[in-house]
């Protein structure tokens, strides 16, 4: 399939679709409130880590979010880099930004967690800089996106950075087998079975289904948000 | 008897607050963007 198969942006497909993100979006944030509820009322403290353990139940989503939207937007760059779809780049460019902000959520959350737990916000072992490292480059892939005005050259440079970034993605989860860690190793994601009670791993499960959701939402409202800029671009200079 | 588990939920509270306003003010901004773009 080349671009020119690519239907043109239309500003009544992009409102249809800006419309669809928003409500699955809302019924997530609603779905995330209701993980609030869950995690605070209904699931059990932790014996050693005391409440600030129940900080798990959104910082582990928030990262499986994040890394999950690095991972497509690395997949679809490369699916760009073959067939030039602007429809992959354009969700490569919501995927970095929504991934963003689910790192910002995990890159804050880690921390809060670490202090009364490990006595200090912050340390610099594989987990944590790598994790950094990951944040700094798609900030990089943005900044990039937006300084080349080029629509072509822009989705091309843009798809290697972004290919380089899933790239960090397994070095990150893996880097607790890898690595000398503070980090804790994973308790689902992982060869064998979850090591966690019922009524945490529920939780857990629950957020994490919800902030999946919240992923598919937002992404699909920065798609439509695109696809109407690209197309007033077109009609402005028609 | 189990020891009583450490008094921390300042920390808890704040790592809530934080994520609700990353997550609430992203969904936000792209609403108002959604909405300039008619």
């Amino acid at each position: 399939m080349t671009a020119a198969a690519v239907p043109p942006p239309s500003l009544e497909r992009a409102h249809a679709t800006i419309r669809r993100g928003r409500a699955i979006s809302a019924l997530a944030l609603l779905g995330i409130a209701g993980v609030y509820v869950l995690a605070l009322g209904y699931t059990p403290i932790e014996a050693r880590q005391g409440v600030a353990q129940k900080i798990f139940y959104l910082h582990v989503p928030a990262a499986w979010s994040a890394l999950l939207a690095f991972s497509l937007v690395g997949i679809v760059s490369l699916l760009y880099l073959w067939l030039h779809d602007p429809r992959l780049d354009r969700f490569a460019a919501s995927s970095a930004e929504v991934g963003l902000v689910f790192a910002a959520v995990m890159l804050t959350t880690g921390p809060i967690w670490a202090k009364p737990i490990w006595g200090t916000w912050w340390t610099w072992d594989a987990r944590l800089t790598l994790t950094l490292f990951l944040f700094f480059l798609f900030v990089g892939y943005l900044a990039l996106r937006s300084a080349v005005h080029d629509r072509h050259e822009r989705a091309r440079f843009s798809a290697v950075v972004g290919i380089m970034g899933m790239l960090l993605v397994p070095f990150v989860h893996l880097s607790v087998y890898l690595f000398r860690t503070l980090h804790p190793q994973p308790i689902v994601l992982k060869p064998s079975a979850p090591s966690l009670p019922w009524e945490m791993l529920r939780t857990l499960l629950v957020s994490t289904l919800m902030f999946t959701l919240l992923y598919v939402g937002l992404v699909t409202l920065r798609y439509g948000i695109g696809l109407a800029a690209e197309a007033r671009e077109e009609h402005d200079a028609a | 008897m189990p020891p009583e588990p450490p008094v921390n939920g300042g920390y808890m509270i704040a790592a809530y607050v934080v994520t609700g306003a990353i997550l609430l003010s992203y969904f936000l901004s792209l609403v108002r963007k959604g909405r300039s773009e008619k």
